[in-house]
């Protein structure tokens, strides 16, 4: 049985693991207070599920978290901003660059992850899948944000048909975002073995062994410039 | 054509809910007294609001959250160059295919009994979904209430308190000339298309009937002078095409994708744990650990 590595190597700073945390805490707290309304399939009949719980005051109170962490969703890319400025062009110019490794790593990751093979292409400090998270998380925050405001402040001055687009585009962003959601929390809290990746978004600092595993371009990289950042540190193993 | 005298002691059969009432405003008969619009606050104990628009004598631009019932007025010429001045009584039409009971997401507008829609302000939460998804903007949510208590939608509800219990909607008791009148629907549109022919007769070349048809039949009809258009009601309309694939088409779709995406992690979950053993990935066992030290 092989032995898990005590050393870590620091992927993300605190700015960025705050940010990731405000965005994301908003995003739950979002999704939770409007995916409850989306169940009620037939206006004719009685509401099911949690519909009749939702109702009135319950309900009101729903949308005032609603809006408030829609603020929080907003803001946070200040954290981001304001707490570590230069790290933000670096990591945005890779994660908007995809290229053909990435695209096989797309290919291949579900049969990976499922089976253990085919092999993953050697990746940077983001992998194919953490961009396709990063485009559909940049998609649904202009989509949210845009049609958000609208319906917030826009009622009555917009056209009627503005204003149904927007609940398209809404909840067009929710779907994406939730099944988007629902992939990462697998990925990052569930799966028998990518979950080593979650002490990077709670420490900043993530196994080197899985690492090399996973990120072998980064690592190297790093290691060879100078930069890496290691630390040794009691394991939970 | 005669008075509502046959219709006045009209009262629903308590038995069967599935009947359909309706109101039906002779707009021909109406004087603009505006009785109904005080016999409505009156009722349901709405706000007074003066909020009226100069240059005519209508009491409100429109409805809102606090006025059910609003008396239009309308001074326009004819064809012929003659001065015309129309009213028309403004308030729910209690649509069989009602875009505001369709966009609500909380069960707060349903379609009731005697098909009425009706409004739970108790369980409406104040999203507003239903102010542009009503065709004749008769349902509005109050914006100016936030001191007061919490923001609500208002709207005409057909004094469903009264009519299941055998009385007649305020406005339809009030009205002096009764142009408003209630009834069983069948048998207002047989009144309704009969009292066209009269007006046809009489010279009102554009008299017509206004509620039969439009989105599957109103609860709400018309006996109009002229087109539909001139008193601003809409013309065949129809529900939102962009409301019901975001109500029909976007969240079934949605939920059967994310419900088949958690599918797919639970049977992914059961194969992983047993390829990677421990938490380990294939070729880390061959690994030495590493170290700062090595």
């Amino acid at each position: 049985m092989a032995v898990r590595s005590k050393v870590k190597i620091k992927k993300f700073s605190r700015a960025q693991v705050v940010f990731h945390w405000v965005y994301g805490s908003s995003w739950f707290l979002l999704m939770l207070t409007g995916m409850s309304f989306l169940w009620r399939p037939d206006p004719g009949a009685a509401a099911v599920g949690l519909g009749p719980l939702l109702q009135g005051t319950v309900g009101q109170s729903f949308r005032l978290v609603h809006r408030v962490a829609a603020i929080g969703l907003m803001a946070s890319p200040l954290t981001w901003l304001v707490g570590d400025f230069r790290s933000l062009w670096p990591d945005l110019k890779e994660l908007l660059r995809f290229g053909i490794n990435d695209a096989r790593y797309m290919l291949i990751a579900p049969l990976h992850y499922t089976f253990g093979k085919p092999a993953l292409p050697p990746q940077g400090k983001y992998n194919g899948g953490h961009k396709v998270n990063f485009y559909v998380v940049v998609l649904t925050f202009i989509g949210f944000v845009s049609s958000g405001l609208l319906m917030w402040f826009g009622r009555g001055a917009v056209p009627d048909g503005t204003f149904h687009m927007a609940q398209i585009v809404h909840s067009t962003s929710f779907w994406l975002g939730a099944i988007m959601t629902a992939l990462h929390i697998y990925l990052t809290a569930v799966h028998p073995f990518t979950r080593r990746a979650l002490s990077a978004m709670t420490q900043g600092f993530v196994e080197l062994n899985y690492a090399k595993a996973e990120h072998k371009v980064w690592v190297e990289k790093e290691i060879a410039a100078g930069t890496a950042v290691l630390v040794e540190e009691p394991g939970d193993c | 054509m005669g008075r509502t005298a046959t219709l006045a002691a009209w009262r629903p059969d308590p038995g069967n809910p599935k009947q359909q009432v309706a109101m039906l405003v002779d707009t021909t008969e109406c004087i603009g007294c505006k009785a109904c619009e005080v016999a409505c606050k009156q009722w349901n104990q709405n706000e007074y609001r003066i909020n009226q628009e100069l240059g005519t004598y209508q009491s409100h631009p429109s409805l809102d959250a606090q006025t059910w019932t609003l008396i239009k007025f309308i001074e326009r010429e004819d064809e012929d160059g003659v001065n015309q001045w129309l009213m028309q009584k403004h308030n729910c039409m209690h649509c069989s295919e009602a875009g505001c009971v369709t966009a609500c997401p909380t069960d707060a507008l349903h379609y009731g009994d005697y098909g009425v829609v009706t409004l739970d302000q108790e369980k409406c939460i104040g999203c507003a979904y239903c102010e542009p998804a009503c065709p004749f903007d008769a349902i509005h949510v109050d914006k100016s209430a936030f001191r007061q208590t919490a923001q609500k939608a208002g709207k005409c509800t057909l004094c469903f308190d009264r009519i299941s219990n055998a009385m007649q909607p305020a406005c339809v008791s009030t009205c002096p000339t009764d142009c408003i009148k209630y009834g069983d629907r069948g048998e207002l549109l047989k009144w309704a298309y009969a009292r066209v022919e009269q007006l046809k007769a009489m010279g009102y070349a554009n008299a017509n009937v206004y509620g039969d048809k439009e989105l599957g039949g109103l609860h709400e009809l018309y006996v109009l002078l002229e087109k539909p258009e001139v008193y601003g009601l809409p013309v065949n309309p129809t529900l939102s095409k962009r409301l019901t694939f975001w109500k029909y088409g976007l969240q079934p779709v949605g939920k059967a994708i994310l419900g088949a995406a958690l599918f797919g992690m639970v049977i992914n979950w059961f194969a992983a744990r047993r390829t990677f053993k421990g938490g380990h990935g294939p070729g880390e066992e061959a690994e030495a650990p590493a170290s700062l030290h090595d």
